[in-house]
């Protein structure tokens, strides 16, 4: 396959060419609006594709040690011990984005069982490990978000 | 395929002509309003046999499968009548009701026109006070909005048992949005674990408008504010003459806690946010108009009640997403707002934590 340039690259050319080839040529505001939105869309997933593999894969590994340290800590929580057999079956050797995926969704919800028990648990160094998580993933959705601020309803 | 929803000025004249024939209305403008995440909104006017003229506003459901925010419209036309000339706060006067989609594609609703301009707009006037004043209007607004006596509202809204089986309920809703979703999200279950742990005292449950934001509160267009030297003379008006903001979009009205409206509003970046600008002076006015106490009434309980206040429409978001996992694109603003559940999420875990700490 050809690899460079680079699919971040590709998409982010297909947003400076619907921001300057496109969105000048149109009149409806409704059209501009909808172009608009896809450019940071576009942008978001030019983000994603350049790193998402790489980071969900960390992640999951990261989630796997945690799950494992507050199931020992709280050995009868039902849901915990449940998520992390689940994790311990999800396909963790095959590269393919869809199977990384399927993975990462599986330890995210072992995480938010495990961050449930930890709370409810008043275990404060396993949340504030949990909480470390936490502040690595909302950090990498910021850099998806490539400059993306709200803007209400 | 023909778009199954036609609101149009075509559409609007056969509704006339099938509802109100011997009143011989003929539509005479009618222009589509872009924007809003929810609803079609048009603006028309019509010219009645008898020579007068009547501007309503109409608001119809979206194509089936499309729209991000769904709400219910019989519950908002029922709402509307319910309300109007009864509540303590002004809301339009409602006037028709295609419940069928008989007319127009989809279930369709049309309220008496107001002249007015929404309060940002005021609060961005540029006159001296406009902030502080377009903060004692939002903040007044919303004391009367939670003074509406109970019974007022339409006997088919729920009514929670009590405040704590309804933050329970609210919470756990929050924990379980995405139990029924293909991904994860860990920060919700993070968020509501600590909620549950820290309730804040409780507060009589009312009336919640549930998109609670100076955009929904329009001003009535009465001068040009930018030349105000104060607002003295603008505040005897509205005192003297009921000159209320007339308060729109109900579609996610409910019984809650009114701290919700408050919540929800406070992490708005919209500015100028009349929240943020000053909560002290926020929080003391609402306080002094509500009776309610500092304990129940602070920038913490605030922070609280974002996660709850926000917890219905993240967790239509969080669907929306999902449906496009499931082949089932709801639209390029759907996918666009993704970044706005990255957003809350992290706001969310940001006030969980604090709260906590």
């Amino acid at each position: 396959m050809l690899s460079r340039p680079t699919t971040e690259q590709i998409l982010l050319d297909c947003c400076r060419e619907l921001m300057e080839g496109v969105l000048p040529a149109l009149s409806d505001e409704t059209a501009q609006v909808r172009v608009i939105m896809l450019d940071a869309v576009l942008k978001n997933t030019a983000v994603r594709a350049a790193h998402e593999i790489a980071w969900m894969l960390d992640e999951t590994a990261a989630i796997d040690d945690y799950v494992h340290a507050v199931r020992a800590a709280v050995p009868g929580d039902e849901a915990v011990r449940s998520a992390a057999e689940a994790l311990a079956a999800a396909p963790r050797h095959d590269l393919h984005l869809d199977a990384v995926v399927e993975a990462y969704c599986v330890a995210g919800k072992a995480f938010s069982a495990a961050l449930e028990a930890a709370v409810t648990g008043r275990l404060p160094d396993l949340v504030a490990r949990g909480e470390q998580l936490l502040e690595q993933r909302r950090d990498r959705e910021i850099e998806v978000m490539a400059g993306w601020s709200s803007t209400g309803r | 395929m023909p778009d199954p929803v036609h609101l149009d000025a075509p559409s609007l004249q056969k509704f006339l002509d099938g509802t109100e024939p011997d009143r011989h209305g003929t539509v005479v403008s009618f222009r589509p309003v872009s924007g809003g995440y929810s609803r079609l909104t048009a603006i028309t006017t019509v010219t009645w046999g008898d020579g007068t003229d009547e501007a309503m506003v109409l608001r119809a459901d979206p194509p089936p499968g499309s729209g991000i925010f769904h709400s219910d419209r019989d519950a908002e036309w029922h709402f509307l009548r319910a309300m109007h000339g009864r509540a303590p706060v002004r809301t339009a006067r409602p006037r028709y009701y295609d419940a069928t989609g008989e007319y127009f594609g989809a279930k369709c609703i049309a309220v008496e026109f107001f002249a007015g301009r929404p309060l940002p707009e005021l609060a961005k006037s540029g006159a001296s006070g406009a902030v502080d004043r377009a903060r004692e209007i939002f903040v007044d607004t919303a004391a009367k909005i939670h003074s509406t006596p109970i019974d007022v509202l339409p006997p088919d809204m729920a009514r929670p048992p009590d405040w704590s089986t309804y933050i329970d309920e609210l919470v756990e809703f929050l924990r379980t949005i995405d139990d029924s979703v293909s991904d994860s999200n860990p920060a919700l279950h993070y968020a509501a674990a600590q909620l549950k742990e820290h309730r804040p005292p409780p507060v009589p449950l009312t009336l919640v408008h549930g998109d609670f934001q100076p955009a929904n509160l329009l001003v009535a267009d009465w001068a040009d504010w930018a030349d105000w030297a104060d607002w003295a003379d603008w505040a005897d008006w509205i005192d003297g003459s009921g000159g209320d903001p007339l308060v729109i979009d109900w579609e996610f009205a409910r019984i809650g806690d009114p701290r919700e409206d408050l919540g929800y509003y406070s992490q708005l970046k919209l500015p100028p946010n009349l929240y943020e600008t000053d909560p002290d002076g926020f929080l003391a006015r609402y306080r002094e108009h509500t009776g309610l106490t500092e304990e129940q009434i602070n920038r913490d309980t605030i922070e609280y009640f974002y996660l709850l206040g926000m917890a219905r429409l993240l967790g239509q978001l969080i669907h929306a997403a999902d449906d496009l996992y499931r082949g089932n694109p709801r639209g390029v603003m759907a996918t666009y707002l993704f970044n706005a559940i990255s957003d809350a999420m992290h706001r969310f875990f940001d006030i969980a934590r604090r709260l906590a700490s």
